[in-house]
C-alpha cells in the first residue's frame, strides 16, 4: 500500500533544472490552467495569482517572478491576437506604453537584484503584494458592489461621456492617438508605462490590473480598446522583463514556464467561455474577493510568527 | 551451512577484492594507527559512481558496501570491529538569516555567512559514533555534525553558536545532512553495507566517500573514493545555457511562450 502511494507520487515529479527541487507534474499543469482559466475568465493577466502560488508552493521568490513573467508572455500574446482581430489594439498608445515600460522594467530587475543580495527579496515582493493587491481587491469590490446595487435599484449604470476633460489635458508635448480618439499629452502614458514595467519586473505580473483602471480614468480612453492595448504592451513589458532576468539574475527555470504556459494557454480559452455566462459586475466583484484572498494570505505569512525563524540561502542555487 | 556461509563470504571478500583495489588508498599518516597491532584491511565501493539528474530525478539512494580483510573475528557475534562510512558533498557557501519582528511582521535581520560549508554530509557507522571511538580521534577525522568546520570562526561566541546550529538543523531537515548511528550493517564476520539517501535539492559536484574502520576503538584502516553528482540531457542543456548564455536562453524563453501563445490561439479561435 505504502509502496504503492510512493511510486505513483514519484510517477509525475518532474526535476525543475534552475529551481533545484523536484515538482509534481500534474500540480503545475494544473497550476497553470487554473490560473490560464481564471485570466480568461476575467480579462487579466494572472500574474498576481500565478506568482504568490509559486511562492507558496515552495519556487524560490525571484524565481517565481522570472517565471511567471515568461508565462504571461504566452497568455498575452493569444489574448492580444483575439483582441486584434477586433480592431482593438491602440498601437500608437500602445509604443508609447512600452517606451515607459521598458525603463520601468530595467528599474524593477535591478531592484529585485539588489534586494536579493540583500536577503530582503522575498519580504518586499510580498509587502508590495499586500498594498497592490489590497488596494486593487477594495477598490473593484467596492465599485462592483455598487454597481449590482445600483442595478437591483433599477437605475442605468452611466457610461464614459467620451472628450471629457481632467488635468491630464494641461500637459505639454500633446500627441495624436487616433484609435482612442484621444489628443493628450505623453506623459501621463509614458508615467503609466514606467510604472507597470516596474511592477512586471519586480512582482513577475502584467500589470493589466493597474493598466486597466489606468487608461479608462487617467487617460480617459475608449473601454473597447482599453483591455486589447493594455494586453498588447503587456506583451513586450514581461517579454523584456523575462530577458533581464534571465540575463542578470539567472532566475528563469524554461522548463517550469513551458508547464504552466501549456496550461494556461488551454485553461484560458476555456475561462473566456466561461466568463461569457456571468454577468460583467458580478465577474468583477467574484475577481475582487480573490484578490483580497491572495493578499490577505500574503498578510497572514508576514505577521504570523514564522515556524523556524531561521532560513538558509546556498550561493550557488537560486 | 556454516562452510556455505564461509565459502559466500571468502568469494564475495576476494571478487570485491579483485575489483576494488584502486579504492584502496596507501595507509593514512595516522594519528591514531597502531603499527604492528593490526593487519587488517577495509576495502570498500559505491553502487553508482556517477548520478544524473534528469528530470524525472526524484532522488536516489546510494549503497557503499566493502569488506574487512583479515578480519579475526570468529563468529559474527563477537566482532570487535565498527565501521563507519563519511559521504561529502562539495562546499559551498551558504547564508543563514534570522528573522525578527519589525512593526508587527516578519523580516529578516541578522545573518552569517559560512564560506566552506559542505553541501552535503552524511555519516553512517555501525554504533552510535561516541561509542566506537574518543572524542579526540572523531574530531581529528572530522567525524559527526558536531566536528564540522565552517570556515567561520565561531567559538564562544552564542549568538554564532545558534546560527550555526541553525544551520546543521535546517540542512537536516532538508536531509542535506543526517547521521545514521545504525546505518553501517555487518553481514556476516567480514562483509557491510550502507545506504545513503541523495534526496531530489541534492547538491551537484564531486562527493568524497570514506570508509573507517575501527577496532576496539582505535582507527584499523581507511579508504577513499568519490562519487558525481551531475545533470544530464536536458536539465544538463537547460542549465548551461542559463549560466553560460543567458541572453539568448531568454531569449528562447520567450520565444517559446510566444510559439505556445500562437499555437493556442490558432487552436482555439472561432473564426
Amino acid at each position: 500500500m505504502s509502496t504503492r502511494l510512493l511510486t505513483d507520487q514519484t510517477m509525475f515529479q518532474i526535476y525543475l533544472p534552475i529551481a533545484e527541487i523536484s515538482v509534481n507534474l500534474l500540480v503545475m499543469l494544473g497550476l497553470g490552467a487554473a490560473v490560464g482559466f481564471l485570466s480568461g475568465m476575467f480579462g487579466v493577466g494572472g500574474g498576481f495569482l500565478l506568482t504568490p502560488f509559486l511562492m507558496l508552493s515552495g519556487i524560490p521568490p525571484a524565481i517565481a517572478v522570472a517565471t511567471g513573467a515568461n508565462q504571461i508572455v504566452g497568455t498575452s500574446v493569444s489574448g492580444t491576437l483575439a483582441q486584434w482581430r477586433r480592431g482593438n489594439v491602440d498601437l500608437h498608445m500602445g509604443a508609447i506604453l512600452i517606451a515607459g515600460g521598458v525603463a520601468g522594467a530595467l528599474v524593477g530587475v535591478l531592484l529585485l537584484r539588489y534586494l536579493r543580495g540583500v536577503g530582503q527579496a522575498g519580504l518586499i515582493i510580498s509587502l508590495t503584494y499586500v498594498v497592490f493587491l489590497g488596494t486593487i481587491g477594495t477598490l473593484m469590490l467596492w465599485e462592483s458592489v455598487n454597481a449590482i446595487r445600483r442595478q437591483w435599484a433599477g437605475k442605468t449604470v452611466s457610461a464614459r461621456k467620451s472628450g471629457q476633460h481632467n488635468w491630464v489635458h494641461g500637459l505639454p508635448f500633446k500627441m495624436r492617438f487616433p484609435r482612442s480618439r484621444l489628443y493628450i499629452s505623453a506623459i501621463p502614458p509614458l508615467v503609466i508605462g514606467a510604472l507597470v514595467g516596474l511592477l512586471a519586473a519586480f512582482l513577475g505580473v502584467g500589470g493589466g490590473f493597474i493598466m486597466v483602471p489606468a487608461m479608462i480614468y487617467i487617460l480617459r480612453m475608449p473601454t473597447n480598446v482599453v483591455v486589447g492595448t493594455s494586453i498588447f504592451q503587456i506583451i513586450f513589458v514581461t517579454a523584456l522583463a523575462t530577458l533581464l532576468h534571465a540575463t542578470l539574475n539567472h532566475t528563469l527555470d524554461i522548463l517550469l514556464a513551458f508547464l504552466l504556459i501549456i496550461g494556461g494557454v488551454v485553461g484560458g480559452q476555456f475561462g473566456v467561455r466561461a466568463g461569457q455566462k456571468l454577468r460583467g459586475e458580478q465577474l468583477r466583484a467574484l475577481l475582487a474577493l480573490m484578490v483580497l484572498g491572495v493578499g490577505v494570505r500574503i498578510l497572514i505569512d508576514l505577521v504570523v510568527r514564522p515556524a523556524d525563524l531561521y532560513s538558509i540561502i546556498p550561493m550557488s542555487g537560486g | 551451512m556454516h562452510l556455505t556461509t564461509r565459502l559466500l563470504t571468502a568469494l564475495l571478500g576476494w571478487a570485491l577484492f579483485a575489483g576494488l583495489v584502486s579504492a584502496q588508498e596507501a595507509p593514512p599518516p595516522a594519528p591514531v594507527i597502531k603499527p604492528g597491532t593490526s593487519q587488517e584491511r577495509v576495502q570498500a565501493d559505491i553502487s553508482t559512481r556517477e548520478v544524473a539528474i534528469q528530470s524525472d530525478f526524484s532522488g536516489i539512494e546510494i549503497l557503499i558496501f566493502g569488506s574487512i580483510d583479515f578480519s579475526d573475528a570468529r563468529m559474527p557475534s563477537q566482532s570487535t570491529y565498527d565501521v563507519i562510512a563519511l559521504v561529502r558533498g562539495p562546499d559551498d557557501s551558504i547564508t543563514v538569516r534570522r528573522k525578527t519582528r519589525v512593526a508587527g511582521i516578519w523580516v529578516n535581520g541578522r545573518s552569517a555567512t559560512y564560506p566552506d560549508a559542505p553541501s552535503f554530509y552524511a555519516v553512517l557507522s555501525s554504533r552510535p559514533v561516541r561509542a566506537i571511538t574518543s572524542n579526540e580521534t572523531l574530531h581529528g577525522l572530522g567525524i559527526g555534525l558536531s566536528e564540522l568546520d565552517f570556515g567561520r570562526e565561531t567559538a564562544g561566541n552564542p549568538q554564532e553558536q545558534s546560527f550555526e546550529s541553525a544551520l546543521i538543523r535546517l540542512m537536516e531537515e532538508r536531509n542535506l545532512y543526517k547521521e545514521d548511528d545504525s546505518g553501517v550493517v555487518f553481514i556476516g564476520r567480514s562483509l557491510f553495507r550502507a545506504t545513503v539517501a541523495l534526496p531530489a535539492n541534492v547538491p551537484t559536484g564531486r562527493y568524497r566517500v570514506e570508509v573507517y574502520l575501527f577496532r576496539d576503538g582505535d582507527l584499523a584502516s581507511k579508504t577513499k573514493g568519490s562519487l558525481e553528482v551531475n545533470k544530464v540531457g536536458m536539465e544538463a542543456t537547460i542549465y548551461n545555457l542559463a549560466f553560460h548564455q543567458p541572453f539568448l536562453y531568454g531569449l528562447l524563453g520567450i520565444a517559446i511562450a510566444v510559439l505556445a501563445g500562437l499555437m493556442g490561439w490558432i487552436a482555439f479561435r472561432r473564426d
